[in-house]
């Protein structure tokens, strides 16, 4: 048991080392962009899953990730403002639109369906915000916009090294899934699982629903744009369809639900198994093709939700565990057993 | 007169997107779902209008009929595919389970008629009324809207499957007891739901041409209609369909069209927090 109880302990662990050698195992460019493609999207979905495992449904994080992406490129474009600030500026903002909306929306009791649908409409704004602007602020509109190469310069967070991105990305997700073990630790953690299951209930115990949710709503859009400036950095392109919108924000939602977004490694692995999906199917029948693996993609969403709607991770961990539990029962049959896995 | 030009075409247009908006609109009251396929079913139908008339030189409008029931028969593919089996898991699941099928509709039209424009090319004159220029295709439309509106009145107040549908829109369990299969009206309901689709592409097809990514707007313009009007509430939304309708119209002809569609996002955000239960909408007691 307790050597069990150090393995689990230190399986996070081994992990990360392991994610640390792996590029001088495999030095071929491609894998690392997969890589790192993984690392900024797990890290995406992980903080999406703040808010998203406590029943708080939002279909707008493609708007905070564009957020993310515009401020960051547009100050360092017109105003040649480090993204390191740009990404500060980003993060802000998204924070700022979040608690806005967040408080008003809890505040009047918006929840469920009806709080997914106006961060949908978020989105959308948001999208077509920056359509809007295509010449103001010279956004590029449907077209997208390039962010002017300096080569390599720390400063201006930009690195022709690829192994950068990677450890920066891997750095990022570690960051996010610690956050998440914080959040467990927390009474936070404990209000909002209570909001999660009966919200009246949570109100009349005297939990400050309104604030622990507005909270959570804006450090998660926070982390999302920051994640935006990573990507933005590692492609130097963006434009409106993959940068932000409704598709982005459904993108991150699906990604959360083929993993389970109850878990700590169901986001990571949705996403892990979405992005080497659509590569995959990329590879496999060509560019040309790249509707064909979408529309893979979303049976695969269809059948998900309907066999299994714990996700992925979550399914199949529930499953182990009830398995291991029935095994513990029947050992100590007789006795009461304390919950080992406690 | 510019403004009154901008009004005029909006309400016309406004006939069309109450048309679009009932569909969503009844299969929320009836089924309690959130359809967020609607636009891309509208989409196929321009699709197939397209393939029909363009590739087999079939006659227009019989093209539209055939396209209407095709859609009436995918949305029943739909129903028994997508939605029954997920009638009793939770509302978010099902959201997203129909924003696969959005994924899924919009990627097979983009492989098989490729990202360009497709359009039948119909030359309806523009009409003039002093110094108000009328579109004959927007007059169409909400022509067809309007008669279209008519029957389905007709047929949720005088028959008895309509008045069965009110029914298990009113309340699932007591129609039951009543002895109303409410099985069978979700089943009639999607029918419906998506022969409204239908009417509403063959409605665009003298307005726009089609590309793979049209019916994500329109799914979304439906939504704010419904929104706007009080989900399941079907004069609300009528109504919510010309507001915005004007609003897009005017917003367009000022400004330019993202801020009308801006502005009309706005009202709906707006509403979902200050009047969640829509313009005409009653607060339901729990």
């Amino acid at each position: 048991m307790k050597f069990m109880e150090n393995f689990k302990k230190g399986t996070p662990l081994l992990i990360l080392a392991l994610l640390m050698i792996c590029p001088f195992v495999f030095s071929s460019p491609y894998l690392l962009h997969i890589f790192i493609l993984i690392f900024i999207w797990s890290y995406v979905t992980t903080v999406w899953s703040y808010m998203g495992r406590f029943g708080i449904i939002s279909l707008g994080h493609g708007a905070f990730f564009g957020i993310g992406v515009y401020t960051t490129a547009l100050l360092f474009n017109l105003y040649n403002v480090s993204p390191w600030l740009g990404m500060l500026a980003g993060g802000l903002a998204a924070a700022t639109i979040a608690v806005i909306l967040g408080y008003s929306c809890f505040k009047f009791g918006v929840i469920g369906h009806y709080f997914a649908i106006a961060t949908l409409v978020l989105a959308e704004i948001i999208t077509l915000v920056i359509i809007a602007l295509r010449d103001t602020l010279e956004t590029g509109g449907k077209l997208g916009l390039t962010v002017r190469s300096l080569g390599t310069s720390p400063l201006f967070f930009q690195f022709e090294n690829k192994l950068i991105f990677y450890y920066l990305t891997l750095a990022l997700l570690g960051l996010a899934l610690l956050i998440w073990k914080k959040i467990d630790d927390s009474k936070v953690q404990r209000a909002l699982k209570a909001v999660g299951e009966d919200e009246e209930a949570a109100l009349s115990l005297g939990i400050d629903v309104v604030k622990y949710k507005t909270t959570m709503f804006a450090v998660s859009a926070f982390m999302t744009a920051l994640g935006g400036t990573a990507y933005i950095q590692f492609t130097m392109f963006a434009d409106p369809t993959t940068c932000t919108g409704v598709g982005l924000s459904l993108g991150i939602v699906f990604k959360a639900i083929i993993g389970g977004m109850f878990t700590l490694w169901g986001p990571t692995i949705g996403s892990a198994l979405i992005v080497v999906l659509e590569e995959y199917t990329r590879l496999a029948l060509g560019s040309a093709f790249v509707s064909y693996s979408q529309i893979i993609y979303g049976l695969l969403i269809i059948i998900l939700i309907r066999f299994l709607p714990g996700g992925l991770y979550g399914t199949f961990s529930d499953l182990f565990r009830q398995k291991r539990k029935r095994e513990v029962q029947v050992l100590l049959s007789g006795r009461q057993a304390a919950d080992p896995y406690k | 007169m510019l403004i009154l030009n901008a009004v005029i075409n909006g309400l016309l247009f406004g006939g069309v997107l109450a048309l679009m908006a009932f569909g969503m609109n009844l299969m929320f009251g009836v089924v309690q779902i959130v359809h967020l396929a609607y636009g891309q079913f509208i989409m196929v139908g321009l699709y197939l209008v397209y393939l029909l008339t363009v590739l087999y030189h079939v006659p227009l409008l019989l093209s539209c009929v055939l396209a209407i029931i095709a859609i009436a028969l995918l949305s029943v593919l739909c129903y028994y595919s997508v939605v029954k089996p997920l009638l009793k898991a939770p509302p978010i699941n099902q959201l997203l389970a129909l924003a696969g099928l959005w994924i899924v509709l919009e990627n097979a039209c983009l492989a098989f008629f490729g990202a360009t424009y497709k359009g039948v090319q119909v030359v309806l004159p523009v009409l003039h009324v002093g110094e108000i220029y009328i579109a004959a295709s927007n007059l169409i439309g909400f022509g067809v809207g309007l008669i279209t509106l008519g029957l389905l009145y007709l047929f949720l107040n005088k028959t008895y499957t309509g008045v069965a549908i009110r029914a298990v829109a009113q309340d699932t369990e007591v129609s039951g007891v009543m002895g109303i299969n409410s099985r069978t009206i979700y089943l009639i309901t999607f029918v419906v739901g998506g022969a409204l689709a239908g009417v509403t592409a063959a409605c665009f097809v003298p307005v726009y041409a089609v590309h793979p990514h049209f019916g994500s707007a329109f799914t979304l313009l439906a939504f704010i209609i419904v929104i706007l009007g009080g989900m399941g509430n079907l004069i609300g939304g009528f109504i919510g369909a010309f507001i915005i309708g004007v609003v897009t119209s005017i917003g367009s002809t000022l400004l330019n069209p993202e801020i009308g569609q801006i502005i009309a996002l706005l009202i709906c955000l707006l509403i979902i927090i200050l009047r969640p239960q829509g313009l005409l909408g009653v607060r339901a007691r729990t």
